[in-house]
């Protein structure tokens, strides 16, 4: 057992004494004062907690990681803690559900504020002071007495206020992505925290609470939502991005007996009380409609060749110094660029919404965006009502990897403007053509780099910039088709890298923005938006790329040339762990067997690292490549990280593994295709993602410590992947591939060139 | 035209209303309230909606509900009485818990059908076997966007160490 309160002096002598008193339960709005410990937590006589958090559970294993922090501050079993999340009228943060580490400062707080207030209450209630107090499993012992904290409580709640900053989301002008804020509220102050060296619950394989129901089939998931008088929609989109209606098709009123046909602007659709009769009528309508015709994209395969010559402006990110650039021109100097086509996060289930509009002007809508409160500001904004009139309902659904973090894309604007029109509530299922083909996609983009290397072959300065269509659209498609106002993102660039090589003396790195491909099309035309480890993955496998290239240049191995870049020991180490599991070589690129013709496959192997979120990754991919047809496939890949304390080490093994199946996938696969009026890679045919056959062996390898904090341990596992592969390509191949994906037909041709 | 159709599913008779090419999907989901099946392609492509039919599995999102008749449905919520151990999960399921296997889990339903239909035919797969089922079975790969397929294949292994004890 442990004693409390012993280290955590430092919160009293902060002027933190708690003065705990009671309130009768669910009387305040939980949004309406996150100032209120009560707000958040909630201590139930049965002796659970329930903790309200507006982030979600996104598939990473949040709610999992979220339940040990609170239960570990708390010296509580995970098991008596429970969470509600994402409901904007009864959960008071909200914020980005992507991204750990912040969201979890929150509950870590809060929790460590009720565990003071706990041991407040306890200490009165059995007569010692509170560093004689010892609590194990939610009862509080002291004095040969014990007490739960259930009983201290009694079915009443902590009133206390803890200090708060941040807005809640609501629409400005003025404000990055069109809104005050995205971030949610901060719990502040300073509550004492348990040290990690006392960690009991933190550190272990905790099962993520809501698996059990998602294998049973109880899951409630947002698609399961079935209200009163519900319509089901299928919506009718436009022929080509920039298509306007012109004449709306018939509803067959002997084949769809209760379907109708809604149509606000150029958003078309038709519901019916019987979801297969809603999708029927659906395609009978749509053929019967007629579009304009438009013409304005590139064509994909001509996407960057469009961008190169683009007039781009001046950067709208810059880092670093000009320096850099004079000085890769006057030494020996590397060159190259790279380029990747669009791609998307392409989840299995498409886009669905429920809303429900009522004639007192209250909107509530079930939705699984990652970002309830900025999808609740947006649709009040869309509908000219105040925020408070939109409650957003959070339920899981599939993943989204990062395409409603700011709380624009989806089928709640869609949703929300049919029961507005029809009076009833209605349910919006896209269809996955249409998802493949009207949500937001990750841009295409150029990146030039270049870097100046002195006589001993090591980087002097290094220059990147970076060229993509925005990714931060905002602006759901519904309410851009039906001509009603949505939020204008600035169209920038950004830049996203965390450096890693602090001996590179001299580095200038540069973003630069554009609007969407056919912005001025009716629907925005191709709407970038933000992807998993955004912005980051993207420059971060151009910059690696250059790694590699300059030490292939040096004759050095890829390895020891980062290490020789570097001073941060925990990227040494988890470079070095990584070499040993995946059974490095230590030698220059390209193999000496390499190979760039023929039938015989050839092997090789690349190395990518990253820094993120206060975490160190390195990835590294084994290949064989047959030449003549320019087939590549991953045959081993090693994934490494260091985040500093590891949470949930199982958990932690899943999303390492998984994200290299999505990097490996992005790698390998995955390219959005259009021609110059629409997006044609609309099935899982055309916009193909890696099978459970392409998988490689994965060997995980994870470096907890106690001395760093905690960092982000899921999400940046994709983007170490990319530039492995190319590494392991140049290894075995010796040709250089500096565009992403490595298709069978970009190889061959590549190859043969 | 709508018609009367009497359907067996998870060892329950039902009646249902239904025009008979509507997809079994939505008439498990929206007449018998069975949201195990999920909708994702639409097209059988993905794999998401997938049931056990005579102890094959179909993609429900393209089978027209007359299909079904005459024939034993099971879905997701059928699998621990086709198990048949009272008080117990499938193997299948115990083992997608036990491997924490689901990260969204939207996909997860239909790669449950489709390892309770390999562990039929091969009751101790090899990770080949398993990449070749869930990649090569007609008439489309299982798609996970997580990228849980490492999983997986742990929990199929699993579930075939307890369902041959």
């Amino acid at each position: 057992m442990e004693a409390v309160g012993l280290t955590r002096r430092g919160f009293v002598t902060a002027g933190g004494a708690l003065l705990v008193s009671f309130c009768l339960p669910g009387k305040v709005s939980a949004t309406a004062d996150a100032g209120r410990l009560a707000s958040w937590l909630e201590v139930r006589e049965d002796n659970t907690v329930l903790v309200r958090t507006g982030r979600t559970e996104t598939g990473t294993g949040m709610s999992g990681y979220y339940t040990q922090v609170i239960a570990e501050e708390l010296n509580m079993r995970p098991e008596a803690v429970s969470l509600l999340m994402g409901d904007t009228d009864r959960t008071p943060d909200g914020g980005y559900s992507a991204g750990f580490v912040y969201g979890m400062n929150n509950v870590r707080k809060v929790a460590a504020y009720a565990y003071q207030a706990l041991l407040e209450l306890a200490a009165a209630r059995l007569g010692v002071i509170k560093a004689e107090l010892l609590v194990v499993d939610g009862v509080v012992h002291g004095g040969g007495q014990s007490v739960t904290y259930g009983q201290l409580v009694q079915g009443q709640q902590l009133d206390l206020r803890i200090p708060v900053t941040g807005r809640p989301a609501r629409a400005d002008p003025n404000g990055w992505l069109g809104m005050t804020s995205l971030d949610g509220f901060n719990v502040g102050g300073d509550p004492p925290l348990k040290p990690m060296s006392e960690f009991k619950i933190i550190g272990t394989s905790f099962p993520v609470p809501g698996i059990p129901d998602k294998v049973t089939g109880k899951t409630r998931w947002s698609c399961d939502v079935r209200l009163p008088g519900m319509l089901h929609a299928r919506m009718v989109r436009p022929v080509t991005l920039g298509s306007t209606l012109l004449r709306v098709g018939k509803v067959d009123r002997t084949l769809f007996p209760t379907a109708n046909v809604v149509r606000k602007g150029n958003l078309l659709a038709v519901v019916a009380e019987d979801e297969w009769e809603a999708i029927s009528a659906a395609q009978s309508v749509a053929a019967d409609t007629r579009w304009t015709d438009w013409s304005g994209l590139p064509g994909s395969e001509n996407l960057t060749g469009a961008l190169r010559e683009h007039e781009w402006g001046p950067p709208s990110g810059t880092k670093g110094d000009a320096a850099a650039v004079s000085l890769t021109k006057h030494s020996r100097t590397i060159t190259a660029s790279y380029e990747q086509s669009y791609v998307r996060h392409a989840p299995i289930g498409p886009f669905l919404a429920v809303a429900d509009v009522r004639s007192d002007g209250s909107v509530t809508v079930w939705t699984h965006s990652a970002q309830s409160q900025g999808l609740r500001a947006r649709l009040a904004h869309m509908l000219g009502k105040p925020a408070e009139k939109v409650v957003v309902r959070w339920l899981e659904h599939s993943g989204q990897y990062g395409r409603t973090t700011f709380g624009g894309d989806g089928a709640e604007a869609d949703a929300v403007i049919l029961s507005q029109l029809t009076g009833k509530p209605v349910r919006v299922q896209w269809t996955l053509q249409e998802d493949l083909a009207w949500s937001t996609a990750s841009p295409g983009w150029i990146c030039d780099t270049s870097a100046a290397l002195d006589a001993k072959g090591n980087i002097t300065a290094l220059h990147y910039a970076f060229r993509s269509p925005h990714m931060t659209e905002v602006r759901a498609l519904g309410a851009l088709l039906a001509g009603l106002p949505g939020h204008t993102a600035k169209p920038g660039g950004f830049l996203a890298m965390e450096w890693a090589y602090d001996r590179v003396s001299n580095r200038l790195e540069e973003a630069f923005g554009m609007p969407n491909l056919g912005a001025e099309a009716a629907s925005g035309g191709l709407r970038g938006h933000i992807m998993r480890t955004p912005g980051q993955r993207q420059q971060n496998f151009a910059l690696e790329s250059l790694l590699n290239e300059a030490a292939a240049a040096t004759r050095t191995d890829p390895i020891e040339f980062r290490i020789r870049h570097t001073s941060e020991q925990r990227l040494i180490d988890v470079l070095k762990a990584a070499a040993k599991a995946a059974g490095w070589v230590t030698r220059a690129s390209p193999h000496r067997n390499a190979r760039k013709s023929g039938a015989d496959t050839v092997v090789g192997q690349g190395v990518c690292v990253i820094k993120r979120q206060n975490a160190y990754w390195t990835g590294i991919a084994h290949v064989a490549v047959v030449p003549a047809t320019g087939v590549v496939k991953v045959t081993h890949f090693t994934i490494a990280v260091d985040c500093g304390k590891v949470i949930n080490p199982r958990q932690l093994d899943r999303c390492m593994k998984s994200g290299v199946v999505m990097g490996l996938s992005e790698a390998l696969k995955e390219e959005v295709t259009f021609d110059t009026r629409k997006v044609t890679s609309t099935d899982w045919s055309r916009y193909r993602i890696l099978t459970m056959e392409e998988m490689p062996e994965i060997a995980v390898v994870q470096l907890s410590r106690d001395d760093c904090g905690f960092g982000g341990g899921s999400e940046a596992a994709n983007a170490v992947c990319p530039g492995a592969v190319a590494a392991a390509f140049f290894d075995a191949t010796g040709v250089a591939a500096r565009r992403l994906p490595l298709t069978p037909g970009y190889v061959a041709a590549l190859l043969k060139s | 035209m709508a018609s009367e159709l009497e359907l067996s599913v998870n060892g329950a008779l039902h009646r249902v209303v239904v025009a008979p090419e509507t997809p079994l999907l939505f008439v498990l989901r929206n007449a018998l309230k069975l949201t195990g099946p999920r909708l994702g392609c639409g097209m059988a492509q993905c794999g998401a909606c997938a049931v056990l039919i005579d102890g094959e599995e179909i993609r429900t999102c393209v089978t027209p509900t007359s299909y079904a008749v005459g024939k034993h449905v099971t879905t997701l919520e059928g699998l621990p009485a086709l198990w048949g151990k009272p008080g117990e999960l499938h193997p299948v399921q115990q083992a997608w818990i036990d491997e924490q296997v689901p990260q969204c889990g939207y996909c997860q339903s239909g790669m449950m059908i489709a390892a309770v239909r390999l562990l039929s035919r091969i009751p101790d797969p090899t990770v080949a076997q398993i990449k070749d089922a869930f990649t090569n079975t007609p008439p489309s790969p299982h798609l996970c966007r997580c990228g849980t397929y490492a999983a997986i294949i742990d929990a199929v292994k699993r579930a075939a160490n307890t369902m041959r004890a």
